[in-house]
């Protein structure tokens, strides 16, 4: 009973954490917070796990929303069917794109995505624009229907919906940190020869953390797509290529609860920053200067092992 | 015994190499090495640095493709196989840099290795190596030298294999530790064939039933009884 409490305990705090945000910060900044969360989940996942920096992550985001959007806007008006139409979406084109991408190093990895989300891009923005309307984009929120118990047309009541999936998605991480797994991905990660040695193929363990990662990043798609009701192609514009990266270092790579602390602070920073100055990206590019120099392992990642200590000083004397 | 594919092992010999070549592009480093590993054997391989000794167990493995010959384990062809697959036939490579998973505990380690091979008893590990027990929930990276060493090796003799090829195993190691790994390597010899690269002379004669001397690449000299296994012998080819 313990154990489980222990277990749950960073996930409790963390909604309890977006709970008591919810209460003082304006309701379409905390929907922002939740969404880019689970947008990060993934993205954090493949860098800190699997050594995978992905600049394409906002072309997975758009095949979650654009396959949400289709559903909504063509065939059907159920928000939660939506989601989960953004979610197949996501999950059918990892599962076709992954052989061929996991196969590249690192670095050609990178670009790999880079060039996936230019491609995503321009067949959402003009090559498919029949279907896709183009810049126009599609608008369903009117065609969207009330859900039960929550209805995820009311701002409101979807923020709820968006905390209750995040610590779903927290919760699955973490189960997935505890497995054998998770162990092969950080082998992976590590060395990817020796992992061969004992008997692992690094494509195997490579291919299914792609595909878990990018269906939580078409999930974060599907979940704009309800959220706003409509979708467009600068949804997933290259141009943001590096924004889940950003929000990933700056809450601390490779932690659980990094990419929720690096969502509310770059949600944060962008949101009050650019109310003060003009040029408020200059100054977040010049503060992830500073993070990486003064605190490279991000905010989460530097204030975790303070908080342990100050929780458990025992944890002190432990072998981590 | 002979095949259509080349010579396979005898019912004496658990790993055959055969006529093995192999090259770093255009650069030619093992040519026609013959090796020949029987059960309960230990067979050391001796060599001056750049012999080919590293690149021998590499091409036996299966990250450096051979450009002719073969290697036989228990009548299979290893060439042409995935390194994965060659581990999880029952040959595992032990390299010598030592570096082990360092984000991952000693229980991550072993674990990983478990799920590979389906053997989830850890007692023959800790009696080789009662150290790793105390340190279960250590980091590897937290670990000293020798210790990782016990880690990779108890680690890789997860699963019964048939062979181990181990790369230098006590280089850096203080005495104490040499002197452990010895009859740690004369227990498995037991139920597991060891085919050792090692420059440490004294152990090599203590310890091995076989030894082949490397050379540019080739090898030069075979010892193949005990007698004949001496430190004079063998301290020419270093």
């Amino acid at each position: 009973m313990l154990d489980t409490f222990a277990w749950w305990r960073g996930i409790a705090l963390m909604i309890a954490l977006l709970c008591g945000l919810s209460l003082v910060l304006p309701l379409p900044f905390m929907n922002e917070v939740v969404i880019f969360t689970i947008y990060v989940v993934g993205c954090n996942f493949m860098i800190g796990r699997l050594g995978y920096i992905s600049f394409g992550q906002p072309a997975y985001l758009a095949i979650g929303a654009y396959s949400t959007a289709f559903y909504l806007f063509y065939f059907g008006s159920s928000p939660l069917v939506g989601i989960l139409f953004g979610v197949l979406g996501g999950l059918i084109g990892s599962l076709l794109i992954g052989p061929f991408f996991v196969r590249l190093r690192s670095d050609y990895f990178a670009m790999v995505n880079l060039a996936l989300a230019v491609v995503v891009f321009y067949l959402t923005e003009k090559v498919l624009v029949s279907i896709t309307q183009g810049d126009n984009g599609l608008w369903f929120m009117t065609q969207m229907t009330s859900t039960p118990v929550l209805d995820l047309t009311i701002p409101a009541q979807f923020l709820v919906f968006g905390i209750i999936v995040t610590a779903f998605v927290f919760a699955f991480y973490k189960y997935l940190d505890g497995t054998i797994y998770g162990s092969c991905c950080l082998a992976t990660k590590l060395n990817e020869d020796k992992l061969q040695f004992i008997g692992y193929s690094n494509f195997s363990i490579r291919f299914l953390g792609f595909v878990i990662a990018n269906t939580t990043t078409a999930l974060a798609g599907a979940m704009y797509a309800v959220y706003l009701g409509f979708v467009s192609p600068e949804m997933g514009s290259p141009s943001r290529a590096a924004d889940p990266i950003i929000v990933t270092l700056l809450g601390g790579v490779g932690t659980l609860f990094g990419p929720v602390v690096g969502a509310i602070a770059y949600t944060g920073m962008k949101d009050v920053i650019s109310k003060l100055i003009g040029n408020w990206e200059l100054f977040i590019g010049f503060l992830l200067v500073f993070i990486m120099l003064v605190a490279d392992k991000g905010i989460w990642g530097t204030l975790e092992p303070i908080l342990t200590r100050v929780v458990s000083p025992r944890s002190r004397n432990t072998d981590k | 015994m002979t095949t259509n594919a080349g010579t396979t092992t005898s019912d004496q010999e658990i790993l055959k190499v055969t006529g093995l070549s192999a090259s770093y592009g255009e650069a030619k480093v093992l040519f026609d090495i013959e090796v020949s590993v029987k059960p309960g054997q230990i067979v050391a391989c001796v060599g001056r640095n750049g012999a080919g000794k590293t690149s021998l167990l590499r091409s036996i493995s299966g990250f450096l493709n051979p450009t002719a010959g073969s290697v036989f384990a228990n009548n299979k062809n290893l060439v042409g196989m995935k390194p994965y697959d060659i581990a999880k036939f029952g040959v595992r490579y032990v390299p010598q840099d030592k570096k082990v998973f360092y984000d991952l505990t000693v229980r991550e380690n072993l674990e990983l290795a478990s799920y590979a091979t389906n053997d989830h008893n850890w007692d023959r590990v800790f009696e080789y190596f009662p150290k790793l027990k105390q340190h279960m929930d250590r980091k590897a990276g937290f670990m000293s030298g020798g210790e990782r060493q016990m880690l990779m090796i108890g680690r890789a003799t997860l699963g019964s294999p048939k062979v181990l090829l181990i790369d230098e195993p006590t280089e850096g190691l203080a005495p104490g530790i040499v002197t452990h790994l010895r009859n740690v390597f004369k227990e498995l010899a037991k139920k597991t064939a060891l085919l050792i690269i090692e420059q440490n002379l004294p152990l090599v004669c203590a310890i091995a039933d076989r030894v082949y001397a490397i050379k540019d690449g080739r090898v030069v000299a075979e010892f193949s009884d005990k007698d004949s296994i001496t430190f004079d012998a063998c301290e020419q080819y270093l």
